[in-house]
């Protein structure tokens, strides 16, 4: 029980920054950068082992945006020219020109080499099609529907390839789940047409999230994990969780990405303690809100430390007779999830 | 039939111009402000300049200078303070959201200075955009008035005087973008007042545009307003279309009728269908197209060829496309 993860992303260190740059004009070639992508990817895992995070992740290191990773990799897409995402912050956002393939697998020879690093379990990390879809530009198919579900069939592929390589924790994530209520159930039918069958256990992370539009649906979700952040919403979730049965496991963010500052890990158990009054322990993992790349790699690994360190503790107390808070309200008279 | 723009328009055309560059630099202090200034004039010439090549009759300064929609205004507007990033409505973009501390004061004009220059860097009209008072209240955070009504009815005086201004410059044309209405639950009754409040005494052309959300029950509503012309995304929600037979069209209509959150180019064929479902419904000396919002969202390139082939459709429609 309360089993520490983290959400995938971590900060790439300083030389790898450098070195995708200069990847990018052309002063290093791409067996340099792939080698300096290995060695990060290397430390991440020793860190993660050291901090004694139970379910590790690659942290991306060869990755640059979730969506346009992916959509470099499959067929079907081509890069834009620079569009705005706020203030004067720009990307290339990808087209869908043509039918999308996936030639090869793209994320299974890095998992395979996560994995050698590790004997703990290294999580498969993939973006989900309604995101894929929602986040790129449509030139082929007739409808966003079409869109999406003709790349759930690749992200499927991509999971199912993940399986057979020994994955047993496969991620899809959804950020953009929340942005059109009136397409949520198609975000729902995709994915699950990506978990049908699977076997591993799936889950997905869902953020920036307009609650009151996710919030009733997500016990819907195809998933047997759904991974929200908590702390930069002072756990403010919980209320609406309380008083149900959350028929799937939980992933609860307990520090916040987008902030400096390091939690404590008073606070941080404090908060645990607040959640499980609402969640069984056995339902419940722990991890930071989000993927951490945007933090530098001291302040990552702080953030996971503290993860590691509240969770511990109160495994502990669970354990060792510190008697459990239980909810104020009795089982039999909890209202029905939904 | 006009052709027209929303708003915005790319900063951005890779090889031409960018304001990625000086503002990067101004942030960093190797730009002056007044260096910052003329970067903005630069790249404002050139996307007039480019909107006119195009053919556009009605065109915008494409608001160079602007992050978001609501930015320019609250930071012309004591009382505001801009926060944390929110999600654009259904988009993968984000604005800051203004937070209202003390009753909101305009000190002085906002934003006559860079129309007063667009205009005289356009060889044809210039079209005003501000936010609509309705969606600039929703997009922001209340902590004076804490009810929506006074706040949104306090936002509408400042930008009726903003506009007064705008029209004493020369602006004979004055749109207020109000996205807000149709997205989510909206209070059209309140957003028509303050509307009317904002549109208080302007001589000029008045238009209200809404875009990304679905206008079924608001658009009767919007026909009633002192608005001239309304605007109406048929793009996003293509249900609109019906809304708006249902609605009686009895102003001039703008139509968005170009995807401008998608790259895919419309055909001429795709358009005249686009013109002629509303052919009934408008007479042509009463309707204005366009895309069905700002053109920021696209790549540059995509942007310009959509604005070319709406231009196209607009030409061949008129000779005879019927």
């Amino acid at each position: 029980m309360l089993l520490t993860t983290s959400v995938g992303s971590l900060p790439k260190p300083e030389y790898l920054t450098a070195a995708r740059s200069k990847a990018r004009k052309g002063e290093i070639d791409r067996a340099e950068l792939r080698r300096l992508e290995e060695q990060a990817t290397r430390e991440w895992i020793a860190i993660q082992e050291e901090l004694g995070i139970d379910i590790v992740v690659d942290g991306e290191q060869y990755r640059g945006d979730m969506v346009a990773y992916f959509a470099e990799h499959f067929g079907g897409f081509k890069e834009s020219e620079l569009v705005r995402s706020y203030g004067n912050r720009y990307y290339r956002k990808p087209i869908i020109v043509g039918k999308v393939t996936r030639r090869r697998p793209v994320t299974v020879a890095w998992w395979r080499f996560a994995q050698s690093l590790t004997t703990r379990p290294v999580k498969g990390m993939l973006t989900g099609p309604y995101t894929i879809m929602d986040w790129s530009f449509n030139e082929h198919y007739p409808s966003r529907r079409a869109a999406t579900l003709a790349i759930a069939e690749l992200v499927r592929e991509e999971a199912k390839d993940l399986e057979r390589a020994g994955a047993q924790y496969l991620q899809i994530d959804e950020p953009a789940i929340s942005t059109r209520p009136e397409e949520m159930e198609l975000a729902i039918e995709a994915l699950g047409r990506v978990t049908k069958g699977l076997k591993a256990k799936t889950l997905t992370h869902i953020c920036y999230g307009d609650f009151d539009t996710i919030g009733p649906k997500l016990h819907r979700l195809p998933v047997d994990q759904v991974d929200l952040e908590f702390a930069n919403r002072n756990f403010e979730l919980l209320e609406f969780f309380r008083g149900r049965r959350f028929p799937k496991e939980i992933g609860l963010g307990v520090v916040d990405v987008h902030s400096h500052r390091i939690e404590s890990v008073d606070e941080v158990i404090a908060n645990l303690h607040k959640a499980l009054k609402v969640f069984k322990p056995e339902q419940v993992y722990v991890d930071p809100d989000c993927g951490l790349k945007t933090r530098t790699p001291q302040e990552a690994t702080e953030k996971l430390r503290v993860v590691v360190q509240a969770a511990r503790e109160v495994r502990e107390q669970l354990l060792n007779g510190r008697p459990r808070r239980r909810a104020s309200v009795a089982t039999s008279a909890r209202r029905p999830y939904s | 039939m006009l052709t027209t723009v929303v708003g915005n328009y790319p900063k951005v055309a890779e090889g031409l111009y960018s304001t990625i560059g000086p503002i990067a630099k101004w942030e960093r202090q190797e730009l002056t402000d007044a260096q910052l200034e003329e970067a903005f004039r630069e790249v404002t010439r050139q996307v007039i300049r480019e909107q006119e090549q195009a053919g556009v009759d009605l065109v915008t300064d494409g608001q160079i200078r602007w992050d978001d929609l609501v930015r320019p205004l609250a930071r012309g507007v004591t009382g505001f303070e801009v926060n944390g990033l929110s999600r654009w409505f259904n988009n993968n973009i984000y604005y800051r959201r203004p937070i209202l501390h003390k009753a909101p004061a305009r000190r002085k004009p906002i934003l006559v200075e860079d129309y007063r220059f667009a205009a005289g860097a356009a060889t044809r009209p210039v079209k005003a955009v501000l936010p609509g008072p309705y969606t600039f209240a929703v997009l922001s955070e209340d902590r004076h008035f804490k009810r929506l009504r006074p706040f949104a009815l306090a936002l509408a005086e400042l930008l009726n005087a903003e506009a007064r201004d705008l029209e004493r410059a020369g602006a004979a044309f004055i749109q207020f973008d109000e996205p807000a209405i149709g997205c989510g639950k909206t209070d059209v009754k309140l957003a028509v007042e303050a509307l009317n409040v904002a549109l208080g005494g302007l001589k000029g052309t008045t238009a209200v545009v809404a875009y990304f959300g679905a206008l079924d029950g608001a658009l009767a509503a919007l026909m009633k307003s002192k608005a001239d012309v309304v605007g109406v995304d048929v793009v996003s929600d293509p249900k609109n279309l019906a809304a708006l037979r249902r609605a009686k069209v009895t102003k001039a209509l703008a139509l968005g009728c170009v995807d401008a959150r998608n790259t895919k180019l419309e055909s001429v064929t795709e358009l005249h269908a686009r013109f002629k479902a509303v052919r009934n419904l408008v007479p042509a000396d009463r309707l204005y197209v366009s895309p069905n919002c700002g053109l920021e969202f696209l790549p540059h390139t995509q942007a310009q060829a959509k604005l070319t082939r709406l231009v196209e459709a607009v030409r061949t429609y008129r000779t005879g496309g019927r």
